[in-house]
Parts: C-alpha cells; structure tokens; sequence
C-alpha cells in the first residue's frame, strides 16, 4: 500500500504508523462548561464507517510529518493525503475538517 | 588525566572501507553534523548555498545541508567532525543541535547502474525519482535511516551510530549478494 505524502511523493504505507480518526484534530475546549460530556465523546465515541475515512497517519520513518489519509475502509484505496498541520490550520481559520 | 582513545563508529582506530566488486563502502568517520530548524518568523543563516527543499541536498564549498521537515535541516560538514560545527549554525530565530555524535556516516561509491542496483535492495526508494541531489529519511533493516545522493555514483547512508555496525553489515551483504548475482 503506498501512501501520496504531500510533500515526499508516493511512500510505502510501513514507513507509516497509525493513530485513528482524524476528528482527532477537534480536541473540545477544556475551559468549556460542558467540557466533561465533550472530552467524553471526544475520547469515546467515534464513527466507524464502512467506505471513506479519514484518519491521522504520521510518518515515522520518513519526515516524521502528520498527515490526515482519506482511505477507503472497504477497499483500502487511498483516496489523498494532506498534512495534518495545514489541516489544522484550515480548521483555525474556520474551514470545515 | 584519563587516557582516551578515539575510535570510530565502528569500533576500530581507523575507518573501515571494504571494496566488493565494483562497489565501495567507506566508513565516513570524518563528518560533522548540525541538525538546523528555524523558529516562526526566523530567517535562514546564510550558509553558502540554497537550503533545499522536501526530498533535496544541496552542497556548498565544504558544506552541505538536506531536507528533514518542514523548515528543518541537517548540515553537513565534511572533514570537521572533530570541531564545533553547531556554533557555525547558532543564530538569533533558530535552533541548532549538534548531531555529529549520533551519527555514524558510510559513504558508497559505484557506477551509476550498479549503484542504482544496490539501492533498489537498500531501500524501498524508487531510484528513477532519486536522483543527485536527493535525500530522504526511510526504514531500512527495521531501523531509521538518511540516504543521500550526492552524485550519479556517489551514495551516502547515515545511520545511528550505536547501530553503526549493523549497518555496516546491511551494506556488505547487500554488495556481496549483488557481486554474487553479477
């Protein structure tokens, strides 16, 4: 399985390791009121669908970069890849994740 | 004063060279190493050449430097790694650290093909796409490595340095099984 590293071109997915879903990026306000019930969720509750999927990926043995991986679950095609930290920064600029 | 006595990478007072049909493996005992990253906002030191970009190298006059992340490189410095090559590096909006002493450096040296050859059992790099002037961080033998192309025929491996002796069996057998085939 090869991965589209953004920056790096195609790479093999071992050099890879794994974190989860990439609503990991939206880490709730801890200050908040209802902040227990949303670290909660946070930390517990996640889809986990049949088809696409994004998830974290960081390259270990490469750049040691985050990357967000659009995969198929089904299929396990890779559908892109970004690096997380430009995900991140579109979601701080109030673009949707 | 206790007395001590350099040794190299691998162990010996000299570098280790092993010559295996047309390749060359020579233990690089002699390169200074800086890793460089600049802070937000920070201007890049002026070094003598262009810091390269994702998957580059670049060489200056006895200097070069390649890509590790994002505003983030490794400096080399031939021939000086018994000096202080991190203070060259030290500057206002960046942070340097010396890395001469992690690292142990094996430089190969074969024909274009043959080299080419080697690398494709080496690492899971595509060698069409590695051409002078790359440099990457991959898996190799289940450990971390930096591989650069400094020349159509001149390859470089740096490894860890505790690890350096595995490495440099990685190396040797991979030569030995290819001058085998050959």
């Amino acid at each position: 399985m090869l991965i589209p590293h953004p920056l790096l071109g195609l790479r093999d997915s071992e050099e890879f390791s794994y974190l989860g879903d990439a609503t990991l990026l939206e880490r709730p306000d801890g200050m908040a009121a209802d902040a227990p019930q949303r670290f909660y969720e946070y930390q517990h509750l996640r889809d986990n669908p049949a088809g696409v999927h994004r998830e974290l990926w960081f390259h270990e043995q490469g750049d040691r970069s985050w990357l967000v991986v659009t995969r198929n679950t089904v299929t396990h095609e890779i559908l892109g890849a970004e690096l997380a930290r430009d995900v991140k920064l579109a979601m701080a600029k109030g673009g949707a994740a | 004063m206790t007395d001590l006595t350099p040794i190299c990478a691998l162990g010996a007072a000299v570098p280790q060279s092993r010559t295996i049909g047309a390749v060359t493996l020579t233990e690089n005992a002699e390169l200074g190493l800086a890793s460089l990253a600049l802070r937000r906002g920070g201007a890049a030191p002026d070094l003598g050449l262009t810091l390269p970009g994702p998957g580059g190298w670049a060489e200056g006059q006895g200097i070069a430097a390649f890509w590790t992340g994002p505003d983030q490189w490794m400096v080399e410095f031939p021939g000086q790694a018994s000096q202080d090559v991190a203070a060259r590096l030290a500057g206002p909006g960046v942070s340097v650290t010396e890395q001469t002493d992690g690292f142990a450096a094996f430089e190969i040296t074969a024909p274009e093909p043959v080299l080419v050859a080697l690398m494709e059992k080496l690492v899971n790099v595509d060698p069409a796409r590695f051409g002078s002037g790359s440099a990457t961080r991959c898996g190799f033998h289940h450990m971390s490595i930096f591989i650069i192309r400094r020349a159509a025929d001149r390859l470089a491996v740096l490894g860890m340095r505790s690890a350096a002796g595995t490495i440099w069996h990685a190396l040797v057998d991979a030569a030995e099984q290819q001058e085998i085939r050959a």
